[in-house]
């Protein structure tokens, strides 16, 4: 049986896992799916058609499947498993035949807000107060730090790192460190990428194409440098990824 | 006040000291501690093993004493302290601290602490400090400690320091006594004492100091004499940082005294840390100050 406090507010329809816990005040809505070993803690809200996987916790006063737009009536919203939702957090849930995803394994600290539609991969970290705009893709093993911005519709690579206080814009590459507002390619992600077991050799690999497609400046990428990485059948798929990433956007930067 | 509302949850174990006041739909853990004439208004939420003194007012949907966002805690029992008269905000977090940064987390006395500010695990908030609205403390940061002038360790009568609205303070960065850190700026090293400290364009600059913070040398209330010699190392050291080094020898070697002599010692730390940041040593290792607590593991 899920421990639900005699003081929660579960609806009836509500769908929850045996060993679900529910701390006072918490409140469930009536077509929330919450898997095995989910805890909510108090004054907690999650609502509409939301699920959320195996081992996620959602901490007190975060809302998970927050709606849109009122008028519209309950959004979907799928949380992976193993989610950390801190306080103060907000996932809003999309209207209509868009979801907003969540994959596993994240940690969304206290007072981020991701936007309705909103795709989030697995392994994240992302610091308070990140802003994660409605329509969104944010990859998998993105770190970002306080206060982020990505904007609306905009697409974060895996593995790249945002700094505090940053916009982003647009597409950004993959395995990238940016800063700024808007933000720019910094460097590579070194770090990051030797924790998650990259070789020595992808590293290096990957900073000599940044250093020939950046020129070291970060502000503007050559494109024919990038459309060279891209051509060498001897590149690293590593390498190959990032140039792709970096032509796709200023593809789509020319279109805008 | 009379108790109109009392649906809340208060654990059995948890010790309200008369005089206390906790407003509806609040939740207070079994571990928790809270001193008499401090006023909980609604939603508010107090966990973890937390000792929150007398007068303190926490307004609505303030969550204290919840788990550390640091990869590397793994269920310790950890603490968090509060001293007394402080004032927080609105959807204000607190946490509690880890082994590796030793066990604690502590907001002095009198502080104001705005909506939305955090102080994540093992930071120091000192006294009479004023963080802003939605101002970040990643975790170990130190707010205006003293022990002895201005070492990095342990509580100690302070007063002061000034986080504008939405700042930010990395991790194992030190925030010096009546120092103030101006809205929107991102502190990635130590702020020295007295000193204003900000970035003229996020764009093109660093943030640095870029004053002196004369508000905050009228508030320490200093004699005149170390008043003038303060003000006067200031101007030396910080009319040209990239010589610090020499200038903290040249006002050492006029033989500077009390507040002057501090923050030379200061900047001389934070010159010596990784990043400027003289708390980075401690990196990796628990500080000397560290006292695990005389409390069981904390159940699930």
């Amino acid at each position: 049986m899920p421990v639900i406090s005699p003081l929660a507010i579960v609806e009836v329809g509500a769908t929850l896992a045996d060993d679900v816990r529910v701390a006072p005040f918490a409140y469930v809505g009536a077509q929330v799916l919450l898997g095995p070993g989910c805890v909510i803690e108090s004054n907690a809200t999650v609502i509409g058609r939301t699920e959320l996987g195996a081992g996620t916790h959602v901490f007190p006063l975060a809302v998970v499947g927050a709606p849109a737009d009122p008028a519209a009536g309950a959004g979907r919203c799928t949380v992976g498993r193993n989610n950390v939702i801190r306080e103060h957090v907000t996932i809003y849930a999309a209207p209509g035949p868009v979801v907003t995803e969540i994959g596993d394994d994240n940690l969304i600290m206290v007072g981020c807000r991701i936007g309705p539609g909103a795709r989030v991969g697995r392994q994240g970290i992302f610091a308070n107060g990140t802003d994660i705009g409605a329509g969104a893709c944010v990859e998998d093993f993105v770190r970002t730090s306080g206060i982020t911005a990505v904007a609306p519709g905009a697409r974060v690579g895996a593995y790249s790192f945002v700094a505090g206080f940053s916009r982003v814009e647009g597409t950004v590459p993959p395995y990238a460190m940016l800063q700024g507002d808007p933000c720019r390619v910094r460097g590579v992600n070194s770090e990051l990428l030797k924790r998650c077991g990259f070789s020595d050799e992808d590293i290096r690999a990957l900073k000599l194409a940044h250093r020939r497609i950046y020129a070291g400046a970060g502000d503007g990428a050559d494109m024919d440098a990038a459309a060279d990485a891209l051509a060498d059948r001897r590149a690293n798929e590593h390498v190959k990824r990032f140039a792709q990433a970096v032509l796709d956007a200023a593809r789509r930067d020319a279109r805008a | 006040m009379p108790e109109l509302m009392v649906l809340r949850e208060i654990a059995p174990s948890a010790t309200i000291v008369p005089g206390a006041r906790i407003g509806p739909f609040c939740t207070i853990g079994p571990h928790v501690t809270i001193g008499a004439g401090t006023l909980c208004h609604r939603r508010v939420c107090i966990a973890g093993h937390t000792t929150i003194g007398a007068d303190n007012d926490i307004a609505e949907g303030c969550v204290l004493g919840a788990l550390p966002q640091d990869l590397k805690y793994h269920g310790e029992a950890s603490l968090l302290l509060v001293g007394d008269r402080n004032r927080l905000g609105r959807n204000v977090t607190i946490h509690v601290g880890t082994e590796a940064g030793g066990w604690l987390t502590r907001v002095g006395n009198d502080n104001v602490l705005n909506d939305e500010a955090h102080v994540a695990h093992d930071c120091y908030v000192d006294d009479h400090t004023f963080l802003g609205r939605g101002v970040l403390l990643a975790g170990h940061v130190r707010v205006n400690v003293r022990i002895g002038p201005f070492c990095t360790i342990g509580p100690h009568v302070t007063i002061g320091a000034v986080m504008e609205d939405q700042s930010a303070a990395h991790h194992f960065t030190t925030i010096g006594r009546y120092a103030r850190v101006r809205a929107r700026t991102p502190v990635r090293r130590d702020v020295p004492p007295y000193t204003d400290f900000y970035s003229d364009n996020s764009a093109t600059s660093a943030p640095g100091v870029r004053g002196i913070h004369k508000d905050g040398i009228l508030r320490a209330r200093l004699p005149k004499d170390e008043e003038v010699e303060l003000r006067f190392a200031l101007r030396e050291l910080f009319a040209d940082e990239t010589a610090l080094q020499t200038k903290i020898e040249q006002l050492r070697n006029l033989g500077v005294e009390g507040e002057a002599a501090a923050l030379c010692t200061f900047c001389q730390r934070s010159l010596q840390g990784p990043y400027g940041r003289h708390r980075e040593v401690f990196r990796g290792q628990t500080p000397p100050e560290a006292v695990p607590p005389t409390v069981g593991r904390v159940s699930s």
